[in-house]
């Protein structure tokens, strides 16, 4: 059989479009984001990323992954080789609330949604979501359960608190709703020690160990973040404080984020209570951001998750929500 | 019909394998293998991200070229004269929060005020060049190794960088910085131009110091034997002083570029980049024991690690995948350079 050009031009392009069609459907309907972190130091981050993952793929999307080490200038090339990449939407946790500003500008002006998971950028002119657990608000509940708690056991109190990195502003709004509620109580609670872990785990261990030297009847402690546990069981531990509940001794204990350890304390006893982050619900709420912002619809620039407060009364009921028991149930089964 | 000379096929083959293996031993051998290797992953990966070939992203990895070319430029000079300079992220990162607390519209030293980029820019280089003194200074007049001396330079600097930030802001870093000091580490728009110029000439003219001064040659004559140098008549003190000043002035450079582009002065710019300076110049070929090294073999090592750094970006793999990917591309490049130089040896 002989083909002249006319044909075989024809044939050629009915099998390009043949080819390309099941390329254009995809387009259509799948999205793909990326997901860029500035690092998974923490329990927190690994298991947000995990559920992420668990969550884009349940919705039909493809997920990209980059990790800046912590470095703003390699995050925004990341941004851009994303944008290069076409994907539509930015899942992003960046380093630095103001160099984060010309990612956003980028995306603004390649016109991809772009949503931050757990930190906001600073104020700018530039648009984008913000997906953030209500930190000051979480912290009040929490601080009130053990305020409670401790007028139920009477007495008086020396409050110690860690306090996280003071230019993080989820640290300073936990500070914040810390001394909230302290300050009303303060017939009761006498805040001793404040110390400023910068996030770093050996500076808590050090400043809490000078702490407990200095007032060693410290007994009611509230740390920023359940990540300062071990550090903080330890320092309790050689000054002889770590007691469980109903013990004599025991040092009123408030966490916060809700990780593995969290539980693990709770379970134990050795917690009080915990201000959980809802992990699952921020997924969902910047997923839902992405949704409304291929949909046309602009929500509002800061979208914040109430979070919960669990304490031994409610575990049970509300430990389902909390996403370091659904990794303490993965490796405890 | 006659029978086929195979003897002569034979030799015409093994011809062929020979010119094939002196042409493998002239790239291996060459000063542009690098740059071989690169446009060959390039080609390799092409076809798997074929945004890699977009003209954004070509522009995207020149633009983030520009400031690593300076640093590591920089660097190559001090490598020269068999030295290291491990101050160079907190360099970046000192100069960066002392130049934006003098530009800052929030309550900068200079806000507002014509003088203010100018003073900015003046405290970039004044600092990083200070710096450099500090470092060649140590290390010919106390006589201290380089890698000590630099690493106490890069700790002490990196936290005084943090402290001079919270002195001066509640924040993290310090924004609000002048649109025209923005400007000049802008990729987008007219801004590239400024940044990519600022890169092209430090490459020039560090290209030119080291290969057609006196200068120069005296930084290689001291890499290769810094006694032998030194009887030659070499300043061997000052040489080295100088090549650590030129460091800190690049790197003070570069700072300007990267604080541009984030539009931030931040106190942890740059503190993961120190192996991208190192290794840039190294897998170009500039050796970490002095006396060899050129800059454009650092242009390519620089050229190298921002592709696979792009082309693993475009990839968008799990930071599992990215780091094996990135450590077998580079150990690719070092067993070449490696081979290389053993090929050179025996000739």
């Amino acid at each position: 059989m002989l083909i002249n050009r006319r044909d075989f031009t024809l044939a050629s392009l009915l099998a390009a479009g043949t080819v390309g069609l099941p390329v254009f459907a995809r387009s259509e309907g799948a999205k793909t984001i990326a997901l860029l972190f500035d690092s998974l130091e923490s329990p927190f981050w690994v298991s947000g990323l995990e559920i992420m993952r668990a969550k884009a793929k349940a919705a039909g999307w493809t997920s990209l992954e980059a990790i800046s080490d912590t470095d703003d200038a390699k995050q925004f090339e990341q941004v851009k080789s994303m944008l290069s990449r076409k994907v539509d939407g930015i899942l992003i946790i960046q380093t630095d609330s103001k160099a984060v500003i010309p990612a956003i500008r980028a995306a603004n002006a390649a016109g991809v949604p772009m949503v931050h998971f757990n930190r906001p950028p600073a104020e700018s002119d530039a648009y984008s979501v913000a997906i953030q657990a209500d930190n000051r608000k979480i912290m009040q509940n929490t601080v009130q359960y053990l305020v409670d708690e401790a007028r139920r056991l009477g007495g008086k109190y020396k409050a110690c608190i860690l306090i996280g990195n003071l230019g993080d502003v989820n640290a300073i709004q936990r500070r914040d709703g810390f001394f909230d509620v302290v300050n009303q109580h303060k017939d009761i609670i006498d805040v001793v020690a404040r110390i400023s872990t910068e996030w770093n785990a050996d500076k808590a261990f050090a400043d809490l160990t000078n702490a407990i030297q200095a007032n060693p009847d410290i007994n009611f402690l509230q740390t920023s973040s359940d990540f300062l546990h071990p550090q903080i069981e330890q320092v309790l531990k050689s000054a002889n404080k770590w007691r469980k509940r109903g013990e004599e001794g025991h040092v009123i204990f408030g966490g916060f984020d809700g990780d593995e350890g969290g539980y693990q304390r709770l379970l134990d006893g050795y917690l009080d209570a915990d201000g959980v982050q809802n992990l699952f619900l921020e997924v969902d709420m910047a997923f839902q951001a992405f949704e409304d912002l291929w949909a046309g619809k602009k929500p509002d620039k800061l979208l914040l998750d109430p979070g919960f407060v669990i304490s031994h009364e409610n575990m049970n009921e509300k430990r389902d929500q909390m996403w370091g028991y659904v990794v303490w149930k993965k490796k405890n089964g | 019909m006659t029978e086929p000379d195979v003897s002569a096929t034979r030799r015409e083959g093994t011809g062929g394998l020979l010119r094939l293996r002196h042409g493998a031993v002239d790239l291996l051998g060459s000063e542009y293998l690098v740059l071989v290797l690169t446009i060959l992953y390039f080609l390799v990966l092409w076809p798997i991200v074929p945004a890699i070939a977009a003209p954004a992203t070509l522009l995207d990895i020149i633009a983030y070229m520009g400031p690593l070319l300076v640093v590591a430029i920089g660097q190559t000079f001090v490598l020269i004269v068999a030295g290291i300079d491990l101050s160079a992220p907190s360099v970046l990162a000192i100069t960066a929060v002392v130049a934006a607390s003098i530009m800052t519209a929030d309550n900068g030293y200079l806000a507002n005020t014509p003088f203010a980029v100018p003073g900015g820019l003046l405290s970039f280089l004044v600092i990083g060049g200070a710096i450099g003194w500090l470092n060649g200074a140590a290390v010919t007049a106390l006589k201290m190794p380089p890698f000590i001396v630099t690493l106490s330079t890069m700790m002490f600097f990196s936290g005084a960088a943090i402290w001079y930030t919270a002195a001066h802001t509640d924040a993290t870093s310090i924004g609000d910085l002048p649109p025209a000091f923005i400007a000049i580490g802008q990729t987008e728009s007219g801004g590239g131009v400024i940044a990519l110029s600022i890169a092209a000439v430090v490459t020039v003219l560090g290209h030119l110091t080291l290969s057609r001064t006196v200068f120069g040659r005296w930084l290689y004559a001291i890499g290769a034997n810094p006694v032998a140098a030194e009887i030659s008549g070499v300043p061997v003190r000052r040489a080295v002083t100088w090549a650590f000043v030129i460091s800190g002035f690049c790197t003070a450079i570069a700072s300007i570029l990267y604080t541009g582009r984030l539009e931030t002065g931040s106190p942890v710019l740059g503190q993961r980049i120190l192996l991208d300076i190192i290794g840039a110049a190294v897998i170009g070929g500039v050796s970490l024991f002095g006396g060899k090294g050129k800059v454009i073999w650092t242009l390519f090592g620089v050229l190298f690690l921002s592709v696979i750094d792009k082309s693993l970006q475009l990839l968008g793999l799990s930071q599992f995948w990215v780091l094996v990917i990135k450590g077998c591309v580079i150990l690719a490049a070092a067993i070449a350079d490696a081979t290389r130089h053993r090929l050179l040896t025996r000739q």
